[in-house]
């Protein structure tokens, strides 16, 4: 067995090595009795190199007698099956001498190895070999450059290629029943799909977010598609103004996401319930949102401040003027943290963009209102605080009061949310919730704080009380003794 | 001399008697100081005492089916829900995510929080919005017609 | 006025005859001599025990025992009970004061070597309510059912458990079980309330009757110093009236630290957490604490533990029993080998509290 295989791997590198100074007798003889493989074989990269039939298949090429041709001595090996198939590929592909000094290649040499540890190196149903071999993307025969428009992976066929398998439902679902099967549909329908359509190769197709030979489960943390190595992978092409000149976009939006509160979220606290470029912008069917679907978009997460504000009056002065909803106020790929300074009409506020004082002095009006209310929440809530950290340093108990401050907190938040129904009324309302309670609790802080002084106080006069009757009990002795004496 | 003795005497007398005075005034002082913490200690405080290890919720027929009410349980609120099968359930009501406390929404059939539209399933497991982890559960028992909450030992 | 508070005297006295106990207090004289000062600690460490009755019963009125409301309970009477944090602050340090003046009774009197005849059972009597009073500290300690308390009582009771043969059911009867749980707060609780002061007060009452029937101990030497006429006061009013007088002054040093160092709650125990780093039992019992640490783990054939434990016990049952053994001084002759003894533990319980305290 040992020196079967021994024989055989010095026949194949022997046959590569001679196989291009040698005359191709396999391939005359198949062609000439029709074989569809041969005719394939004609425009194969490797025909073009000169590599025989027996580069992949064994025997002797060079010799015209058929029966020593395809001999076992000759090491013929057949049809390779299985994973057989890969490995075959994977002798020359992943060998350094021969694809760099005799055919003068730059292919990466990892191909086999990225695809045996990829989500397509595992094994198959049937147990006995991987899901994917090198043939199942480009042929067996009639390989040819990706560059090549009529390669199966040149970028406007690959989406086929892959779809053969992932759009096939009852062979996916044997694999991963959760994985859905209308990826390329949604791909038709993105921007990168519809260019892809049309011929355009330098737009993303599958193998430019998935990778090729080394694609990973979305779920694993090294894959170009985990949500925090997506904007990695986007910014690959977005980033890149040089590439992106011609479709007259951007090519900051990766470094405004970056510094945004999703970002820094997302990238940063690796907090993977932030966003990433596709859980606003959409996956395969990847288009950028327009100005009435910004709302519904940001509202996956922020579903309640997203239903306030469609049933607040801006809604229908927004939809008017053809202004994006949440992004007029706050910004899109560089949303930062929203703080109050957002609300009301100093410089820095939003509000006071369209709420002239002159101009719309009703919308100036109840924005100013409510900038005051939550300043003065804000207020009040730091003013409570700060007894209650005054009392706590005095040692006294406030736990209790610690958990209403909790209450007014609550309040804050809620009013944040609260503001984008735009209603006065409303947000007075939840403001002035918390402000009862911060006052409450301030109130008892400070009774805190007297009870802190009342104690001293009370020992003040306690002691002096004591020394009296002390020395009054000393005078007294001192007479009873002087009596005594007497 | 003799005049002049009484004098001494009479000094002598009120001195004596200041101090008397000094004295038990000062006793009587001390007593107060001593007393009036301890009759103070004495009088029950408004507040009823925490009692943590179990909390009355009410009686049963009161608890509709499909609805739920916030409980406190000692310095913490406690949501109790009955599901529209009629099972008591009982979870911390503070949100795992920025300590809001959460409610039951007939309309979702589910745990809320109004703050972020956090929102857990009635196991008390955090399935879509914010919240990072489930609600810690509470123990449910029903004894005759009371229903009580207990911690989860 | 007279007047009025006679009817009042006369009216007790026909009945229980108050006379004769005005003129016995009347007849006993206490000496006076350069050590006379010690005769005060008996009377502060009995005004302190009067304090821990009553703001011990004070405290009852609101503390639950039990694992769920111990805790809860204390921190209730803390921060809502009006007062709460006053009666707790001085219910705890007067505990310390307590164990500190009584200690310094103890050792007063054994330098003093006033246990000799005719005094050996109220030396016994003392001694006896001594450990009771560190049974009461230990018992204590634990009721509040915090962190430090949980952890303390652990490495204590676990010590008690080493000891050989009667270790281990000692362990059990005060645990209640193999672990510090609820059933160990119980235990503790009905110790600390019930047991306890009964024996203590049973105790006291013979200890006081005895101070009274007998007197003040007169130093050996000072008899042969002063000659024949000693120089007295009597018991009543002078010397009560200063005893008083000392009081007053605890009471305020007591009030003080109440107020400026009241008693921490802490965390509340959790038997599943980890427990704290640097757990340290009370102070009196740091020095036994830090020898049990000095000791190899392992002295030829015996668990360095369990010699530690056994030296302690014979120290203490041979402290108990001086009196017995102390022939000389009982016949009035001088015994300078007590005096040694007495100072090298006394140095030695600094030293190893001192150790233990910074370490």
């Amino acid at each position: 067995m040992k020196t079967n295989l021994l024989i055989f791997l010095f026949n194949v590198f022997t046959q590569i090595t001679f196989s291009q100074l040698k005359v191709n007798y396999c391939f005359e003889c198949h062609e000439n009795i029709g074989d569809k493989v041969a005719e394939s074989f004609k425009k194969d990269v490797h025909k073009e190199k000169g590599i025989t039939c027996a580069g992949c298949h064994g025997g002797d090429a060079a010799s015209e007698v058929l029966e020593q041709a395809m001999s076992k001595e000759k090491g013929f090996i057949g049809v390779p099956k299985g994973d057989d198939i890969s490995k075959t590929c994977a002798k020359c592909h992943s060998n350094a001498k021969i694809m760099v000094k005799d055919f003068n290649s730059i292919l990466p040499r990892n191909q086999y190895e990225s695809l045996v540890t990829s989500v397509h190196g595992q094994l198959s149903n049937t147990g006995k070999e991987r899901i994917v071999q090198c043939t199942t993307c480009h042929q067996s025969h009639g390989i040819v450059s990706v560059k090549n428009p009529t390669s199966p992976v040149y970028p406007i066929n690959v989406v086929k290629t892959c779809a053969r398998c992932h759009s096939n439902a009852t062979y996916i679902r044997a694999y991963n029943p959760s994985l859905p099967i209308d990826q390329l549909d949604k791909y038709r329908t993105s921007v990168h799909g519809i260019k892809n359509s049309q011929g355009d190769v330098k737009v993303a197709a599958c193998s430019d977010c998935h990778g090729s030979h080394d694609i990973l489960s979305a779920k694993d943390t090294k894959s170009k598609v985990y949500a925090i190595n997506i904007p990695n992978t986007c910014g690959e092409c977005h980033s890149n103004s040089q590439y992106m000149k011609e479709y007259h976009i951007p090519s900051d939006q990766v470094k405004k996401f970056s510094k945004s509160v999703h970002g820094v979220a997302l990238l940063e606290k690796h907090d993977l319930g932030a966003p990433a470029c596709n859980d606003c912008h959409g996956n395969h069917g990847a288009v950028p949102p327009n100005v009435e679907s910004i709302s519904s978009v940001c509202g996956i997460c922020h579903a309640i401040n997203a239903s306030l504000f469609s049933s607040s009056p801006h809604k229908k002065a927004f939809d008017k003027n053809k202004f994006p909803e949440c992004e007029t106020c706050h910004g899109y790929h560089e949303i930062v943290a929203a703080n109050d300074e957002l609300l009301g009409v100093s410089p820095e506020a939003v509000c006071s963009r369209c709420h002239k004082e002159n101009e719309n002095p009703k919308g100036y009006i109840a924005a100013q209102e409510m900038r005051q209310l939550i300043d003065s929440l804000e207020n009040y809530e730091k003013y409570a605080d700060s007894i209650v950290t005054e009392a706590e340093q005095k040692g006294m108990e406030v736990s209790d009061i610690k958990f209403k401050l909790r209450d007014v907190h609550q309040s804050k938040l809620q009013s944040r949310t609260t503001v984008h129904a735009f209603d006065v009324v409303k947000f007075k309302e939840t403001v002035g919730k918390g402000i009862e309670i911060a006052s409450v609790s301030a109130a008892e802080g400070k009774k805190s704080i007297d009870e802190y002084y009342f104690r001293r106080w009370g020992l003040g006069i306690a002691t002096i009380i004591i020394t009296i009757v002390v020395i009054a009990l000393y005078l007294t002795i001192r007479r009873i003794e002087q009596n005594q004496s007497k | 001399m003799n005049i002049n003795n009484a004098q001494m005497t009479s000094v002598h007398e009120s001195k004596r008697n200041f101090l008397k005075y000094i004295f038990s005034g000062s006793i009587v002082a001390l007593f107060g100081s001593i007393l009036y913490p301890i009759l103070a200690y004495l009088i029950p405080p408004k507040q009823r005492e925490v009692i943590v290890s179990n909390v009355k919720a009410g009686k049963l027929i009161d608890i509709e089916k499909d609805s739920g009410r916030i409980i406190k349980f000692g310095r913490k609120p406690v949501i109790l829900i009955r599901t529209s099968k009629g099972d008591l359930k009982a979870f911390s009501a503070t949100c795992t995510h920025l300590d809001c406390t959460v409610q039951y929404r007939k309309d979702m059939g589910m745990i809320w929080c109004a703050c972020h539209n956090g929102k857990y399933d009635l196991n008390g497991r955090n399935v879509s919005g914010p919240p990072p982890r489930p609600l810690d559960e509470f123990k449910v028992i029903v004894q005759g017609e009371e229903v009580f909450i207990t911690k989860k030992s | 006025m007279k007047t009025f508070w006679k009817k009042y005297y006369d009216w007790i006295n026909e009945r229980v005859m108050l006379d004769d106990l005005v003129e016995f207090m009347g007849k006993k004289y206490v000496p006076v001599h350069r050590h006379s000062i010690w005769y005060y600690f008996g009377g502060v460490s009995l005004f302190l025990f009067i304090v821990q009755v009553i703001t011990g019963i004070l405290l009852l009125l609101y503390y639950k025992s039990g694992e769920e409301t111990a805790f809860e309970s204390v921190q209730y009477l803390m921060s809502k009970v009006n007062f709460g944090w006053l009666i707790r602050s001085v219910h705890s340090w007067t505990a310390n004061l307590f164990i500190l003046t009584a200690m310094i009774h103890m050792f007063s009197v054994f330098f003093e070597k006033a246990y000799r005849k005719p005094r050996e059972i109220t030396w016994l009597t003392g001694i006896l309510m001594f450990f009771l009073a560190l049974g009461f500290g230990f018992s204590g300690y634990l009721l509040p059912w915090n962190e430090l308390a949980f952890f303390a009582t652990k490495v204590g009771t676990e010590i008690a458990g080493a000891v050989p043969l009667i270790g281990k059911p000692i362990l059990i009867f005060l645990r209640g079980g193999e672990e510090v749980t609820g059933a160990t707060l119980s235990r503790f609780f009905g110790f600390h309330v019930a047991v306890l002061p009964g024996i203590f007060t049973v105790l006291l009452g013979i200890h006081l009757i005895l101070v009274q029937r007998q007197g003040m101990s007169e130093p050996l030497g000072i008899v042969s110093e002063q000659g024949k006429e000693l120089k007295t006061m009597p018991f009543f009013p002078n010397f009560l009236l200063r005893d008083l007088l000392l009081w007053l002054i605890v009471l305020n040093i007591i009030a003080i630290l109440a107020v400026f160092f009241p008693w921490e709650l802490g965390k509340k125990a959790d038997a599943f957490a980890s427990a704290p780093a640097g757990i340290k039992p009370e102070w009196y019992f740091l020095f036994m604490f830090q020898t049990l640490k000095y000791i190899p783990a392992k002295l030829w054939i015996v668990d360095g533990e369990v010699f530690g434990i056994i030296m302690f016990a014979i120290t203490g049952l041979l402290w108990t029993l001086v009196p017995f053994w102390d022939r000389k001084s009982s016949r009035g002759e001088r015994n300078r080998l007590i005096n040694y003894i007495g100072l090298l533990i006394v140095i030695y319980i600094i030293i190893l509290t001192i150790i233990g305290w910074t370490s």
